[in-house]
């Protein structure tokens, strides 16, 4: 497996800059979400700053506030434990590189859920996430300098 | 998929196991520190903070964990739906404007009263308040560089043609030195009317009214612009961090307004002696001199800055401290932001 993902260089060496971007995504995915833990988990229920912002948001579909006033903030303790989960699922993957299209596909649809609650200023940032990735999803960027290449070599199919 | 699935299914394995297994012992100990919130330059590495932390530690065995603030607003509101589980002993950098605009969004603990000799007599308002204690203040000027050659005596004088386009202010719906700005205008002219006709004309006289007093002052030190609304110590700290003697503040001929900054122990606090203790402590000389000398501001305790270059700044006339209404303020926003769309 070590020799498969150094001999990915050789093979799909011109991913290496998207393996360099998808590492740099990982460790932040990460960071966050052991920073999340730190504060949501063991911190106990502190509804995050995100929430608050969303909830001064004008512009929103009534059902999702509804479900963010309503269940999400009531339940908080399980869907922070939810999210910290996703964020490492998607560090995991993106910094080894295994599973990095499933992975993104899940990062995805968290940004657009950041999206759908963040504000202004935020925006941008969610935005060039989701572009991130589409992009990792795209070039199947676990095959260089990833697990994923030892899988797909084996397996092939469309989830390496 | 199935890799995905189990990938998936062993983190969340993994991470139910440690929940169960996290260490009691470190998050009991955890719970016991202070949790402050304060605002960047406050607790960053630059800031008061770190030396404060160090000091009241020494002093009381309680420990201190700082928490950055981007939004006073929000963070009352976060406090506010957390309730009894928020976590927050703590609130600094709240200003005189935050206290009428937001400071009813949660209750406070009494701290405990201010027993400062040398305060001065335009701050003698602020031992009244109960549930904030002031721990610094500056008051506001307009700073320009020494060759600049144009004469600014008074408000009006903001108007001049030559002044065009060369004046950064700051919006007042997201900075707080904006927003004295705007109040001070309405104190300084016989009506609402004449106050307004003023904004109005500032509005295409200004170069911009950047959203926060960093923005602006960034404006203005990288010659984009030549005047700029900020504090009357910012000249001190362009001479003391910076070496440059090349920033002086203008003395108007009409009094000047100023900002003062409170803590206050929100009622959820959970170490409320300890938070008490702390607040208090920010009035201590030795803590005072330290903000002063860190957050470049001056010390609500006079004796702090004896022998001390703030003891060379001049004080210029001030107005002094006084509570504006909630109402009032909104209104003044609410004009400022009529005005900003008719321009627009």
């Amino acid at each position: 497996m070590l020799q498969a993902y150094f001999e990915s260089l050789k093979y799909v060496g011109h991913l290496l800059p998207i393996s360099f971007l998808r590492i740099f995504l990982g460790y932040f995915y990460l960071q966050q979400s052991i920073h999340d833990w730190k504060i949501h988990i063991v911190g106990n229920s502190v509804v995050s700053d995100l929430l608050v912002e969303a909830l001064n948001k004008t512009q929103m579909p009534f059902w999702y506030r509804l479900f963010l006033t309503e269940h999400l903030m009531s339940h908080w303790t399980f869907y922070a434990f939810l999210l910290v989960g996703i964020q490492a699922i998607i560090g995991i993957s993106y910094l080894v590189g295994y599973v990095v299209r499933p992975a993104s596909i899940l990062g995805f649809f968290l940004c657009l859920n950041y999206l759908a609650v963040s504000g202004l200023s935020q925006e941008y940032f969610f935005k060039l996430m989701i572009a991130a990735h589409i992009l990792m999803a795209w070039v199947g960027a676990g095959r260089c300098l990833g697990l994923d290449y030892y899988f797909y070599k084996r397996y092939r199919g469309i989830w390496w | 998929m199935k890799h995905f699935l189990a990938f998936t299914s062993a983190v969340f394995l993994f991470l139910t196991v440690f929940y169960f297994y996290k260490d009691d012992s470190q998050i009991l100990k955890d719970r016991a520190s202070l949790k402050v919130y304060g605002s960047n330059s406050f607790v960053g590495s630059w800031g008061p903070g770190p030396k404060l932390k160090e000091l009241f530690e020494k002093q009381t065995g309680l420990k201190i964990t700082y928490l950055e603030m981007t939004d006073p607003t929000l963070l009352l509101q976060k406090i506010s739906f957390d309730g009894d589980k928020a976590i927050a002993d703590v609130v600094l950098s709240l200003d005189q404007y935050d206290l009428i605009k937001i400071g009813d969004k949660i209750k406070w603990e009494n701290t405990y009263p201010t027993e400062i000799e040398n305060i001065p007599d335009y701050l003698s308002h602020i031992t009244a308040i109960k549930q904030f204690s002031a721990y610094d203040w500056a008051p506001l000027a307009f700073i320009v560089r020494k060759d600049f050659s144009v004469p600014i005596k008074n408000l009006n004088d903001l108007l001049k043609p030559e002044l065009k386009n060369r004046i950064a202010l700051q919006d007042p719906r997201t900075s707080s030195p904006g927003l004295i700005f705007i109040n001070w205008v309405y104190s300084q002219f016989n009506s609402a009317n004449e106050a307004e006709q003023f904004l109005k004309k500032l509005m295409i006289q200004a170069h911009s009214f950047s959203p926060s007093w960093s923005a602006s002052y960034g404006l203005f030190k990288t010659q984009q612009v030549d005047v700029v609304l900020s504090y009357a110590t910012s000249p001190l700290y362009q001479l003391v961090e910076e070496k440059n003697d090349q920033y002086t503040a203008i003395e108007f001929d009409n009094k000047h307004p100023l900002q003062v900054e409170f803590a206050g122990v929100p009622a959820v606090c959970k170490n409320c002696e300890g938070a008490k203790q702390f607040v208090k402590f920010l009035q201590s000389y030795e803590a005072q001199k330290i903000i002063m000398e860190k957050n470049y501001m001056f010390p609500i305790d006079r004796s702090a800055q004896e022998g001390t270059p703030f003891d060379h700044v001049k004080i210029f006339k001030i107005l002094p401290y006084t509570v504006q209404s909630k109402e009032n303020l909104q209104k003044q926003i609410d004009t400022w932001n009529e005005l900003r769309n008719s321009e627009n």
